[in-house]
This record gives structure tokens, sequence and C-alpha cells, in this order.
């Protein structure tokens, strides 16, 4: 092989690719986070709510999880305006992928709720705790101990995969830079290496994050090494 | 007026029925016990009590006031003064000592927490626990859960204790830690409804033993009586197992 890599170019405009990274951390973080509590309801209507509602929440996780996000994301940008209503490019990355990331933390969430001991909820029952006393109280600690490995695999699959489908839409996330900036000079090698070397180190930093926040808050004995 | 009337209580498991007309009374500061074979119905006494196991027919009166089991306020109403005690202790794994007997008190009741944790303090040291408040349950012993058990019960200031066959998942060596506890409340005057396997304490502590089959009460009285001279034939039966 006798390409020449010449990094330099890379260095000259590492600021945008660290722009680009930063736009993706946030956009990952955004998604997990609303897609959590989309999550959590949608599991917690699984387990308690009357039927109409348990088919609706199925139907939403069978639709998202079987259409694949970049199509999900495509409809919301170039299929909205059709109907008057026109988000950014951002937003529409944001709100498919909090979407997205809903539907599957509902299932996620909802093997949390199954393995939670129906004994426990019931002596919250007697003591007098209503029904999201006793999902805030007994559910979520729970759920956040026992499938937080789960939690925390899924949270790299938003921020590594996910949000990278932003770029097709012309969102300036890690891979969207990385695409801008190579087609100036062709120098895709030298900035795809690069920019995967930087999703490593993003995940790796999100990792240790997720790990002592679980240590902290729901006493996960996870290993960071 | 008797502080619980249990009138001809009826309940199913779906399509079982379990309960077949249940009747007992309980005083204040009395301390009462079910007992009688497996699947006689005694926990699921104490469970529609609670409101756990739907009531489909008779009453419930506490200080001559009906409890409506189909209506979700009285039902509140009826935990509100009665709170039971598991066989399996059900203490919550996620949270230590401390805030499983300080959590309803401070959530459902809305008190103080800086209150509520000085007297989970002396009700965890009225059972022997306040060394281990800050401990996680999975780090205590059977007793030592079950003990805790009692104490979070306690802290939501019931006028009925319900104690659900509360040794029978203890090893033999760590019941009498927990009967200690119980036999302590008896003695401060609190009412107490149990169901147990532990004969020996059960004549102890109880001025009236109720003795169940099936489904229904064979018959009820002071405890001397009902293990010494049963009338009835099933009961003879039962005890000359048990009783040796």
């Amino acid at each position: 092989m006798d390409y020449n890599f010449q990094f330099n170019v890379v260095w000259r405009n590492f600021d945008a690719l660290l722009e680009g990274a930063w736009l993706t951390l946030q956009l990952g973080v955004f998604a997990f986070t609303c897609g959590c509590l989309i999550g959590l309801v949608g599991a917690a209507c699984l387990s308690f709510a009357p039927r109409p509602v348990r088919w609706l929440v199925h139907a939403f996780v069978i639709f998202i999880t079987n259409t694949p996000a970049l199509i999900q994301i495509y409809f919301l940008y170039f299929g909205l305006p059709e109907f008057g209503i026109r988000w950014s490019n951002e937003a529409c990355v944001l709100i498919g992928l909090t979407l997205n990331a809903g539907a599957y933390l509902t299932m996620i969430l909802r093997a949390g709720f199954l393995s939670v001991r129906q004994t426990e909820m019931e002596a919250g029952e007697t003591m007098g705790m209503s029904l999201p006393q006793r999902i805030r109280y007994i559910v979520v600690p729970h759920i956040a101990k026992s499938i937080y490995p789960a939690l925390a695999n899924f949270f790299i699959v938003i921020l590594v995969m996910g949000t990278s489908v932003g770029a097709v839409i012309g969102v300036d996330e890690l891979t969207g830079q990385a695409i801008n900036l190579s087609t100036v000079n062709y120098r895709w090698l030298e900035y795809f290496t690069i920019v995967a070397l930087m999703y490593v180190v993003l995940t790796f930093i999100a990792s240790i994050g997720l790990a002592l926040l679980g240590r902290w808050a729901f006493r996960v004995k996870a290993r960071i090494f | 007026m008797p502080h619980l009337a249990v009138n001809d209580i009826h309940a199913n498991y779906g399509a079982l029925a379990v309960l077949h007309g249940i009747g007992f009374e309980v005083d204040r500061g009395e301390v009462v016990s079910l007992v009688g074979p497996s699947g006689s119905g005694k926990s699921t006494v104490l469970r529609a009590l609670v409101g756990l196991t739907l009531v489909t027919g008779g009453s419930v009166e506490v200080d001559g006031t009906r409890i409506d089991y189909a209506a979700p306020r009285a039902v509140k109403a009826a935990r509100d003064r009665m709170a039971i005690v598991f066989q399996q202790y059900n203490l919550f794994q996620n949270m230590n000592v401390l805030r499983n007997v300080t959590l309803a008190p401070t959530k459902v009741k809305g008190r103080k927490r800086a209150e509520v944790e000085a007297e989970a303090m002396e009700l965890l040291k009225l059972v022997g626990m306040e060394h281990k408040a800050q401990a996680y349950p999975d780090e205590l012993s059977g007793g030592q859960q079950q003990r805790v058990a009692i104490a979070r019960a306690l802290a939501l200031k019931p006028e009925i204790l319900l104690l659900d066959e509360v040794t029978s998942a203890l090893d033999p060596e760590l019941v009498n830690e927990v009967l200690d506890a119980i036999r302590r409340l008896a003695g401060e005057g609190m009412t107490m409804l149990l169901v147990s396997h532990e004969m020996s304490f059960v004549r102890e502590v109880s001025s009236k033993v109720v003795f169940m089959d099936a489904g229904r009460v064979v018959e009820a009285g002071p405890p001397d009586a009902i293990f010494d001279a049963p009338s009835s034939e099933r009961a003879r039966d039962f005890f000359g197992k048990v009783l040796r």
C-alpha cells in the first residue's frame, strides 16, 4: 500500500471535529434521557394500564422497532413539511432518536418491571403507597440495579449508531463533520481513522461516567475495567 | 364494642372459594391467634383485612365502623389502622434498614424526615436492630430482616398489628429473637392478630385462639380450653398431631 497518510490536514480542522463530538454527546445524552422517560411510562403502561392502552404501547413499539431509524428521521424531515410541520434537521434527529430509543427502552425496562418482586409491591401497597409511589420507590431502583448493564449498553448504541444517522440530513455531529471536512480535501481515510478513534474515546468516557453514576446512585457494582 | 369485628367474611382466589364465612372479634389490647392446618385460610383472612384479597361477602368492622373494601378510600383508611408483617419479610431490597422503616411515614403520611427517623431508631431499638440501621436487607439474617419488618409496620402507628406466620421462614435458632420482639409488643398492650404454627408461643401470648379448617372457624376460645380440651373432632386430631 503506497497511500501517503497526511494527518496534518486533520489536525488543522480538529476543532471542528471536537465540536462535532460535543454535539454527538449532547444528542446521545438527550435522546437516551428522554427515551428512558418514554420507556418508563411505556413499560409502566404495559404492566398496569388497561388493555386498550397496552395495545397502543405495543403498536408504538412494534412500529418503531421494525422500521429503520433512518427512515423514521427521513419521515420527520421530508414527510412532515408536507403537512405544514417544519422542524430543523437537528430537531428531527433529536425527536426521531428519542422516539426510537423510547420504543427500545420500553421493552428493556419492561424486563425490569416483570422481574420486580411482587411481594415488595404488596408490602408497599399495604403501607398505603400509591401506584406511582411504588413505581418510584420500588420498581425504578430495582430496574436501575438489575438491568443497569443493558441500559448502559443501549446508551452506547444510541451514542454511536443512533446519532451518526444525523449526518444524512446534514446535522454536523461527529460523523457529519467528518463528511463535511473530507469532501473538501478528499482525505477520507485520515479523517475517518481519527473519527473512529474519537468515537472510541467518547464511548470510553461515557462508560466510565455510567459506571460511576450506577455505583453512586444505585449501588451497582459495575466493573469499569 | 370489639375493636375489630370480623363477621362471616367470604373470599375467593379466582374461581376457588377459600373463606366460607369467617367470624371472630378482637378487643383492644388483646392478642388473638389464628391456628389450623395449611390451606385453612388463616393467611387469607389477614390479606383480606388489609385489602390484598377481595372480601366477597360478610363484613369487617373497626370500632363499629364497617369497612367497604370496594371503595379505595375505605381500603386506605383500613390500611391506616392495620399493618401487616409477612412471612417472607418483604423488605425493600434497594433501601437500607432505616429507609425501609421511614419510607411510608414520610412519603405516605407526609411527616418530617428528622422526626420520623428519631422514631424509627426507637422502634429499631425495640426490636434490637438499631445497630443495623444502615445495613441493607441482603446483609441481614432472616430473623434480623423479620425484626426490621416488624419495626417498619409499627412505624405506621397501626392500631392493630397483623402477623402472618412471621417465624415460618426462619431457621429454628432465629425464631426466638422474633418471638421476643412480639412478646415485648404484647407486654406494651399492642393489639395483635397473629397467624402462627408456634403453638407454645400462641398459648403463651394469646388471650383467644381461633381454630380454622378449610375456610371455616371450627372453634374459638381461650388458649387453654382450645389446646387442652378441644370440643371438635377436627381440632382434637390437629392438636394431637402438632402438640407433642
